[in-house]
């Protein structure tokens, strides 16, 4: 019996000596949308990494894989090129993949989630949001369009902080100044602007820079509405894709970063 | 036993001279001992055949020694003395009057058995033989009539003070010695060799009698009290209180730190076996600014023979001031966002940072104008030294300047501020700080070459030291304390580091999974101010990994750089060595003066305005103290107990320098409540220098038949034969039997 407790006591401090480590990079190959190669120091112990937030969506035809890994893992490994080649950031070549449902989130202050015009979060994980914002964490959404969409996303925002209202950032807030001077701000496309021609997407015509703010006046969660800045990290590297946007969504990238290391 | 032995006192063997009174030369007895030695070995060898081995040289060393005895007695060996003439010269006698001797022990108080010694016939004694003049001590000597004008009520027992007011008073007369009657508990910081030199010039002996038990049966007394004299406001102090029991090994026993009514701090603890000195630390907080007046306290316990030495008072200024500490950060980093956010929730701290977001930006943050930091790190000692703390993060040494090294370095040295270096990735030796003229600072040594910083969760472990600081102090309550920094989460990563250097203290140990122990938070005081190091990066997992309420990172780090800037001294610093003097009135105000690199000053003016406990302000001009450069000084008299405020102004010319407000108390008839036990050892000292002798009450009467052996007063030398010293004859017979024991064993006789 001594034996069998034992052996359980054991087990018990051994899982929760894994759990309290920090994972490192893993692919999720069959998940991906736009496949990208590994780049070799993809393993790098760094300072920052880029966190995408995989978390489930509702009904609206995404099939099993979801919204989360939307431009995943294209996205995310160009733009922390940028973020490599134009700061001082230490950071990884690789994004991570930070599952809602686990307590690893804690181990990554910034966050992106994408699509979150699709998310529905259960109150574990609305719960387990809201601690990790309030602790420090900051949470970047991006490529959500129109009133539908805005709506599935304050459904989910709105348990997160039923007290906290979402209002729109100021041009003089420093996060539009703290690397690069962001006063003159366009609405970033996705990928339809090739064939349509149009930068907006649905009915959401008017690019919105929206966020939520703590008791101290930082911004916990920098929203991206009506804009597409993931398609435009995503396709940086295509001729067809306008120079300007892609540089935009870099530099409102980078500065939420480092926003989010300095508040 | 000695003077039946020897026939005269000890005494006299001590200040006597040793002669021979015979009328031929010593050099006569010199070969009469050897001629005699030599006929003896001729006797001894030819007669002792029968004797083998050893036993002839026996034989022969005791009749020599015999016969060597004898010729010393024919040369008349004797001893020379001064001794005080009868009737023409004059003793002192002082008699201890402060309250410690009310004290009462054994159903009579010290007093009273001091006054039944010399009421029993040592007054009488001297007094047929010598002129006596009878003082009573306190804070001075006031000459009495007789005994009965003894109260044991006098505040404070100086006794230098008083020993110099008597050699004083009769510098004009004869005095042969000073016997001072006393339990030795002197209370203005013992007796200095100026006083003792003098005494020892004039050649009077100092004859003490000591009174008082050496160790009380039931009593706790408080000691030390360490605790940092300025503060900032709502920052946590640690009261480091020392105290000793006697009775209660093993009890329990509650300390506690008052303001006032309100209790700051109180804990129960167990008390160390008798004697032993009882370390305990407590941990509260300063509250708001204005000057404190704290009462630290042991709870008395049942059966307590003095309950007034339970509690002292100190002095804690807490100043309405914001210090500023500049934060110079190589790299964005998580270390940097939680750092700067504990700071912004500090009302009593500014933050001032400079991080390089890329190769040729730097985001500042906390900046008072624009213009703050424009042209990067300060690059002068007076735009450096305007702050009061600096924080050095994962910055190499080679982005300074050899310039702007030296000011680091000066910024603790010469400026008096506190400098923190972080762990990370172009930090520590990672950075080439080992090379750098700033290494000295450092309070650890820093391993060789690069590599050290490992970005892997690594375990930690406080020190007893670091529990104990009020850095590490997460809980008031020391075991809770314990606790809580046993939960926290692991650090993100961690730098190597080697060995504390001597005098540096350890308050936190890294524990990285498979490697050795190494120092992870250690300080150290550097010239005027404090360094620290902190080898991680990765602290903001305390916050990130518990929950959102709980604050312990925030307290943490606040309480860190309130360590780096509580005592960084501005330009004008006032003072005084003792903030508290019991039953004195002598205050002395300095002021250490410094301009805006922090050079001392000596071309200002300096008063200071003391508002005294009746409300009533005066004012004093400080003067330059020789041999301390920028300091100034003056002596104070309080002539009242209770508080004062001081406020010093330096000027030079009609520009202020600046100013600095502090405080000081003084109390009467605490004193006499400290050290009451017998302090035997302060008097043993002082009549061994003086060329005196310690006597207990119960051998009082010995002192009469001694006094007399003195080379102060009016003296007559006298010669006194030793050959019929009973201890001769003892000496001769034990020779010759011994040599008749020896040669009944030996078969010879």
């Amino acid at each position: 019996m001594r034996l069998r407790y034992g052996i359980v006591a054991a087990m018990a401090v051994l899982s929760a000596a894994l759990f309290s480590f920090q994972a490192g990079f893993r692919e999720f190959q069959t998940l991906e949308d736009n496949p990208s190669v590994v780049p070799p120091d993809a393993n790098e112990k760094t300072e920052f990494a880029f966190a995408r937030l995989m978390y489930p969506s509702g009904r609206w035809g995404w099939g099993r894989r979801g919204s989360w890994p939307t431009d995943y893992p294209k996205a995310d490994r160009q733009f922390v090129q940028g973020v490599r080649r134009l700061t001082r950031i230490h950071t990884r070549s690789t994004e991570q993949v930070v599952d809602l449902d686990s307590d690893e989130i804690f181990n990554w202050p910034w966050i992106y989630a994408v699509e979150v015009g699709h998310w529905n979060l259960d109150d574990a994980k609305v719960k387990k949001l809201r601690e990790y914002l309030l602790r420090g964490g900051f949470l970047m959404c991006d490529d959500f369009h129109g009133t539908y969409e805005w709506d599935v996303f304050m459904a989910g925002m709105s348990r997160v902080f039923p007290d906290r209202p979402v209002v729109e950032i100021d041009n003089a807030d420093a996060i539009f100044h703290v690397l690069y001077d962001l006063d003159e701000r366009f609405q970033v496309p996705g990928i339809q602007y090739w064939y349509s021609r149009r930068t907006f997407e649905k009915d959401g015509v008017e690019a919105r820079w929206r966020g939520i703010y703590d008791d101290k006046g930082r911004v916990m969660v920098a929203i991206c509405f009506n804009q597409d800045l993931g398609d435009a990290w995503e396709w940086a590297d295509s001729p067809r894709y306008p120079e300007k946007y892609a540089s935009l969504a870099y530099r409102l990238g980078i500065n939420y970063i480092i926003y989010a290391m300095t508040h | 036993m000695f003077e039946f032995l020897f026939k005269y006192p000890g005494a006299l063997f001590q200040k006597g001279q040793f002669v021979l009174l015979g009328s031929w030369p010593v050099w006569v007895l010199g070969c009469a001992v050897l001629a005699a030695a030599a006929l003896l070995f001729w006797h001894v060898r030819r007669h002792g055949g029968l004797m083998g081995g050893a036993r002839p040289a026996v034989i022969w060393m005791l009749q020599t020694a015999m016969v060597a005895l004898l010729l010393l007695l024919l040369w008349r060996p004797a001893i020379s003395v001064a001794t005080l003439r009868p009737q023409q010269n004059v003793v002192a006698v002082v008699v201890d009057d402060s309250r410690s001797m009310a004290l009462e022990e054994g159903g009579a108080t010290r007093l009273a058995r001091a006054g039944e010694v010399l009421g029993g016939g040592l007054l009488d004694a001297l007094g047929k033989r010598f002129q006596v003049r009878l003082y009573r001590l306190g804070r001075e000597v006031e000459r009495i009539r007789n005994t009965e004008e003894l109260t044991g009520n006098a505040p404070a027992t100086h006794i230098a003070g008083g020993l110099a007011q008597v050699l004083g008073e009769s510098a004009t007369l004869p005095l042969g010695a000073v016997v001072l009657l006393s339990d030795g508990a002197e209370n203005s910081g013992g007796i200095g060799r100026e006083t003792v030199a003098e005494i020892r010039r004039r050649h009077i002996p100092v004859h003490t009698i000591g009174f008082g038990s050496e160790r009380p049966e039931k009593d706790i007394e408080i000691g030390e009290v360490s605790l940092p004299s300025r503060a900032l406001p709502d920052s946590r102090l640690t009261a480091e209180v020392t105290f000793r029991q006697f009775g209660y090994a093993g009890q329990k026993a509650r300390v506690a730190v008052r303001d006032g009514e309100r209790v700051l701090a109180s804990e129960e603890v167990k008390l160390a076996g008798d004697g032993a000195v009882n370390t305990h630390a407590m941990a509260f907080d300063a509250g708001a600014a204005g000057p404190k007046s704290l009462r630290v306290s042991v709870e008395p316990l049942a059966g307590e023979q003095n309950r007034e030495n339970n509690a002292v008072t100190r002095l804690v200024q807490v100043r309405e001031t914001k210090p500023r500490i500049l934060y110079i950060e190589g790299e964005p980093r998580w270390e940097f966002k939680f750092i700067r956010r504990a700071a912004e929730e500090d009302r009593g701290l500014e933050l001032v940072s400079m991080l390089r977001t890329t190769q040729n930006k730097i985001y500042r943050q906390g900046i008072g104008n624009p213009k703050e930091l424009e042209d990067g790190f300060p690059a002068t000692a007076e735009e450096l030294f305007a702050y009061q703390g600096l924080i050095i993060g994962s910055v190499e040494a080679g982005y300074f300047t050899p310039a702007q090294q030296e000011l680091i370095r000066e910024f603790a040295n010469r400026r008096g501020g506190g400098v923190l270096f972080l762990g990370g990735r172009m930090a520590l030796s990672d950075g080439g700080w080992q090379h750098s003229p700033v290494a000295e600072m450092l309070p650890l040594r820093l391993p060789d070459g690069k590599g050290t910083f490992h970005r892997v969760q690594a375990g930690f472990e406080p020190t007893a030291a670091g529990l104990a600081n009020v850095i590490c102090r997460l809980e008031e309550n020391g075991a809770r304390n314990a606790a809580r920094w046993k939960k926290m989460p692991l650090l993100a990563d961690y730098n190597e580091t080697g060995e504390a250097k001597p005098g540096a203290v350890v308050l936190i140990e890294s524990a990285p999974s498979g490697r050795r122990r190494a120092p992870l938070l250690a300080i150290e005081n550097f010239g005027r101010g404090r360094t620290a190091v902190f080898a991680t990066a990765g602290s903001w997992r305390w916050k990130m990994l518990q929950d959102h309420a709980d604050r312990s990172h925030a307290m943490f780090w606040q309480q860190l750089m309130r360590y780096l800037v509580s005592e960084s001294p501005a330009q004008v610093t006032g003072g005084t060595p003792r903030p508290v003097v019991s039953d004195e009135s002598r205050v002395e105000l300095r002021a250490d003066v410094r301009d805006k690199e922090f050079r001392a000053r000596t071309d200002v003016t300096v008063e200071a305005r003391i508002i005294g406990p009746d409300g009533v302000a005066k004012t004093t001009e400080l003067a330059p103290r020789p041999f301390e450069e920028g300091v100034y000084a003056a002596d104070w008299n309080a002539e009242a107990p209770g508080s004062y405020v001081v406020e010093m102004v330096a000027r030079r010319g009609q520009e202020e320098v600046g100013r600095d407000v502090f405080q000081f108390r003084r109390e009467d008839g605490a004193a006499e409540h400290f050290g009451t036990s017998q302090n035997r050892e302060l008097l043993e000292k002082l009549a061994e220098q003086t060329g005196g002798r310690y006597f207990t009450a119960a051998d009082a009467r010995k002192l009469v038949g001694e006094i007399s052996y003195s080379e102060a007063g009016i003296t007559t030398r006298e010669t006194m034969d030793l050959w019929n010293m009973p201890a001769v004859f003892l000496l001769a017979l034990l020779l010759r039997g011994s040599e008749w024991v020896l040669r009944r064993k030996w078969g010879m006789v």
